[in-house]
């Protein structure tokens, strides 16, 4: 059954050799010490201040979601730069090689600019997987984790534990493409793969295998996370939360999840059918013996497209959340702005041809795509329109949260126009393949990462506590947009000149004072990152003096998750909200309840800690790694063991504690005397969770230095 | 929409709630397992829309076609195994509803048997089909082919084991609250995996067979 | 709801319209198209059967949001197979002319 690879095998060790380690190449030998020594000062420094436990029971454990959001937050982030390294990595290549001949650095063992064809092939493979999927996606569902349930007045999700599974299964997708750089190589046939150079024949190394099972992890993780997102909306609400009142954030969560629910299966399979190439010798997309090598591109994109929409529409709705806030006004036509978001998930399904119009269908197919795609911009038209309609006539406060907003759509329209121009299969077939294509898809990613950003900034002070400076945060959004500027400006006019994707020897001198200018916004962008840097810096640093000591931390925000103290507690609302309008928080303050406390408490039910996600994560790494190197006896024991686990959790089961409600009035009290006090001896240690804040396990024995177990009167059940 | 038109009464405005109304613990769980068989119907989708590029004649390249191997009776039994274990987990169900231990446990235990009926046939026509040469490395239609059916089984497979698990926690710790949702939820994937079972006998197995 | 009756109406429908396929395919009663034709209305007829017996998909309050999950995918296991199937026909119909474009025509 099990095909017979190129190259050594051993039952011990698979295809693992000392000669897999790339520790002659010059850019990765040097990287990998300086990675080994960072995180051995990380450890150190972890091990020296005593934070093992903490860590452990805090975050490595927890199920709460706003924890596990701001872990998605953080992992999505080191990716974005890793990320952000890779195409700075392509662009300097492109900026060295371009011109005719031999140019390349010969002790790199480079022919053209400074890379190797073979790395430059998986740099820009990396890339692509990692922005879209490792970084991306992580930030927004890490953001939609941490607001959501917030913004439909619950207390968690709806499977806590589902949700922490989630999390971990991403990291161990993280760590399979992290450990891809210096352990073997990575796929060179670009992000989403080609048939049949993605067979064993033409691609005997790891490098396909490590992009299958990382696609594969990503893929599990978000689809567990898609039916928790769904679930909560619709069995969690707070009373009084009809369908009719819940925000557009949130909205745009249930549309973009119904979209991943529907989609990721596709790419599961279509993943799956090449590992069944690869290691069981089958026919599915191979040139001959009856395969179909256009059928794997079919259904990659089958899933592709509706991803795209699975990561714009969460951006969409955080613009819908920070404009009307910096408006003062509602949001302009909420019901078209919910109807859009479900039309545009809805003719999402429709258009993935549009990524292949070349590939021959021909001229009736490509219509009825083409007409599909051009649909499409009809309600993200109307979006547009609304957003324009809040701003008009609002009183306007551009703060750095509202210039990421506006300048979101800024790109959006640029993006998006692009988008119906390539949407034409007449124009499609000239620029397919080209740059142009890859300017429109990185203006609509950018519009996705400024919505990010612009929504960080808005949610920090209710995570956190106090808000990050803005003068840093505008700083780096003036820097990151000239950047942007300068790098995809060119490359819409490169693309069509005829520079083609994937190019690491840009022949056409023509084209040298484009990339120079590219470079120069790739520098700009170094410039951003090291503001952004200096931004974080800067505020931890003032966190006493933009102390926020109301619910409401910008004064205007409109939605129930501005009603919880800030830091937000990890029990989000001592007592259930009842909602009685679209923005609750908008209303409550024009009618003076803000300060209205409940006049009595009740027991609250709270599920505990559990190692058993982060186990099985790392379980899946396992059976990720094993799989990719053909360790069979690694593979199978880590399945057989993650299995054990969730048969084990099972029969445990989680009945969860109860805190009763005097200890839930204590802690009220205690959350709201911290919110309104400037001692600085309140202030909660880095941000909202650690040391003082109330925590699960913390909160009332202040003395104790923090148990494993919960506060002593609530009741086991 | 914005209730700001209304003149709210202080006094009577209603700004906090004992408890979340509706808080179904089962239904919670049992509508999040529907989303999860929904998308695994997807995945099967998703395998019988390769499996329709890849069974034209072209396919099977040289190689045998279904029409060569199938044996529309076999398989017949194969479907009236399935179609049994799901019905004796169906008497499983209600004899939960009128909360009989015994009638539950009996009910799962027939279903596990007969389930394995099915698996046993199926690894038997597997076996079968390899010792006369019709294997997923022949062709890119029989690696479709392969693909639908032995997915198919192993999530049979999967509902086997689970049922094991069922039958250990219901001994166990009875009827909780958790024990009766994974039940319910059990019902929907093992009936689901009846309902795939449908599609791909008629279009795998009957119409391979026609052509 | 869950009640003996339903479930073995399920049974005793999915099963003989199983049988009933089974005897068309193997008598070769009717023609190619007709034949395919029965056997899909066959397997239609027994998928709404267990759809509504055994997994209990009907409009009441306890089960309408499982209906509603499912109306929402019924559309897009169409849409995959059925648009992908069309994409390919017309694929193979213009890049291989010895080929019937129809499949089901070995």
């Amino acid at each position: 059954m099990l095909v017979n690879v190129p190259g050594p095998w051993s039952p011990l060790l698979g295809r693992l050799a000392l000669s897999e380690i790339p520790y002659t190449n010059p850019i990765l030998a040097p990287l990998f010490i300086v990675i080994v020594l960072a995180g051995i000062v990380l450890i150190a420094g972890v091990t020296y201040y005593g934070k093992w436990g903490y860590l452990w029971k805090e975050w490595f454990t927890t199920v709460d979601h706003k924890k596990l959001g701001i872990m998605y937050i953080i992992l999505g982030l080191i990716m974005l730069f890793r990320g952000f390294i890779d195409g700075l990595m392509m662009r300097t290549q492109q900026a060295l090689g371009d011109g005719p001949g031999d140019n390349g650095m010969k002790v790199m063992g480079a022919i053209h600019g400074y890379l190797a064809p073979f790395h430059f092939g998986q740099i820009y493979s990396a890339h692509g997987l990692i922005m879209i999927l490792l970084a991306a996606t992580p930030l927004l569902v890490g953001l939609m984790n941490i607001i959501v349930p917030l913004q439909i007045g619950a207390r968690d999700m709806a499977y806590p534990y589902l949700n922490a599974l989630g999390l971990w299964i991403t990291t161990a997708a993280v760590f399979l493409i992290m450990i891809s750089l210096f352990v073997g190589d990575f796929s060179h046939n670009g992000w989403f793969g080609y048939a049949p150079i993605f067979e064993l024949a033409y691609s005997p190394g790891v490098g396909v295998d490590y992009w299958i099972w990382t696609l594969e992890l990503v893929a599990l993780g978000t689809t567990l996370g898609s039916i928790n997102f769904l679930a909560t909306v619709v069995k969690m609400r707070a009373p009084g939360m009809t369908w009719g009142r819940l925000p557009v954030f949130t909205w745009t969560a249930v549309s973009a999840n119904i979209i991943a629910l529907t989609s990721f299966p596709c790419l599961q399979v279509a993943l799956a059918l090449v590992g069944a190439d690869r290691y069981l010798g089958t026919h599915f997309f191979t040139a001959g013996f009856g395969g179909n090598l256009m059928l794997y591109t079919n259904l990659f994109w089958l899933w592709g497209h509706p991803e795209v929409y699975f990561v714009i529409l969460p951006a969409f709705g955080m613009l819908s959340e920070v404009i009307p806030a910096f408006s003062e006004k509602p949001i302009f036509g909420y019901i078209t702005m919910v109807l859009a978001s479900f039309a545009i998930a809805g003719v999402s399904w429709i258009v993935w041809l549009h990524h292949f119009f070349t590939m021959g269908m021909g001229p009736y197919v490509s219509t009825e795509f083409s007409i599909a795609t051009m649909l499409v911009g009809i309600p993200t038209g109307v979006k547009v329109f609304n957003w324009a309609f809040t701003l008009y006539r609002g009183r306007l406060t551009f703060s750095a949260a509202m210039l990421w907003s506006i300048g979101a759509l800024f790109l959006l329209l640029i993006g998006g126009l692009t988008g119906m121009m390539l949407a034409i299969p007449a124009i499609n077939y000239m620029v397919h393949n080209s740059v142009f294509v890859v300017a429109h898809f990185h203006m609509m990613l950018l519009c996705i990462v400024y919505a990010v950003f612009s929504a960080i900034i808005f949610w920090f002070p209710k995570i956190y506590g106090f808000k990050l400076n803005e003068a840093w945060g505008k700083i780096m959004f003036w820097l990151f947009s000239a950047g942007t500027f300068l790098v995809f400006f060119p490359m819409f006019m490169l693309g069509f000149m005829g520079e083609t994707r994937r190019l690491d020897w840009p022949f056409n001198p023509q084209w040298g004072p484009w990339f120079d200018v590219q470079e120069i916004g790739i520098f700009v962008y170094i410039l951003s990152v090291l503001a952004f840097l200096w931004m974080l810096y800067v505020s931890i640093r003032d966190r006493h003096a933009n102390r926020v000591h109301t619910a409401d931390a910008w004064g205007t925000s409109r939605s129930l998750e501005w009603l919880t103290d800030t830091p937000v507690p990890f029990y989000n609302f001592a007592m259930v909200p009842h909602i009685n309008a679209l923005d609750e928080v908008a209303w409550r303050r024009e009618h003076g309840f803000m300060d209205k406390k409940p006049d009595h408490f009740k027991a609250i039910h709270m599920p505990n800690n559990t190692p058993i996600a982060l186990y099985i994560g790392a379980l899946t790494f396992l059976v990720g790694f094993g799989l990719t190197w053909r360790v069979w006896w690694l593979t199978l024991a880590s399945l057989i063991l993650a299995v054990i686990l969730m048969i084990y959790r099972s029969n445990k089961g989680d009945p969860g504690y109860i805190i009763p409600a005097e200890k839930m009035e204590e802690m009220d009290r205690e959350s709201k005397a911290r919110m309104l006090s400037d001692d600085s001896h309140q202030v909660p240690h880095g941000g909202g969770f650690s040391g003082g804040t109330v925590t699960a396990y913390t909160a009332l024995d202040r003395d104790a230095s923090g148990s494993l177990t919960p506060p002593n009167d609530s009741r086991h059940l | 929409m914005h209730a700001q038109d209304k003149v709210v009464d202080p006094n009577e405005v209603v700004l906090w709630s004992d408890d979340y109304e509706g808080h179904d613990v089962i239904s919670t769980r049992t509508f999040g397992f529907w989303m999860y068989v929904l998308s695994d119907g997807m995945l099967f989708a998703t395998l019988f829309a390769a499996y329709g590029v890849l069974s034209y004649s072209h396919s099977y390249y040289t190689g045998p076609t279904p029409a060569q191997f199938v044996a529309p009776w076999y398989t017949f039994i194969q479907t009236m195994a399935l179609f049994l274990s799901v019905l004796a987990y169906g008497f499983a169900m209600t004899a939960l509803k009128s909360g009989s231990k015994a009638g539950v446990v009996n009910g799962i235990i027939a279903s596990i048997l007969l389930g394995g009926v099915f698996l046993g046939l199926n690894i038997h026509d597997v076996l079968r089909m390899i010792s006369i040469g019709v294997t997923p490395e022949t062709s890119g239609g029989l690696s479709a082919f392969y693909a639908l059916t032995q997915v198919h089984a192993a999530h049979i497979f999967i509902g086997l084991i689970w049922m094991l698990v069922m039958l250990y926690q219901i001994m166990r710790q009875g009827f909780t609250e958790d024990t009766v949702g994974r039940l319910i939820s059990l019902r929907m994937f093992w009936q689901f995996q009846a309902v795939m079972w449908v599609f791909i006998y008629i279009f795998v197995y009957l119409w391979g067979y026609m052509s | 709801m869950a009640t003996n009756r339903n479930y073995i109406t399920g049974f005793v429908v999915s099963s003989l319209l199983m049988l009933a396929a089974t005897i068309l395919v193997d008598g070769h009663i009717l023609p190619s198209f007709g034949l395919l034709l029965a056997i899909i209305g066959c397997a239609g007829i027994a998928i709404i059967a267990q759809v509504y017996f055994l997994l209990h998909i009907d409009i009441s309050e306890h089960n309408i949001w499982n209906t509603v999950a499912l109306v929402m995918f019924i559309p897009l296991f169409i849409i995959t197979i059925g648009l992908t199937w069309w994409m390919f026909s017309q694929l193979y119909m213009r890049t291989m002319p010895m080929i019937p474009g129809m499949p089901g025509m070995h």
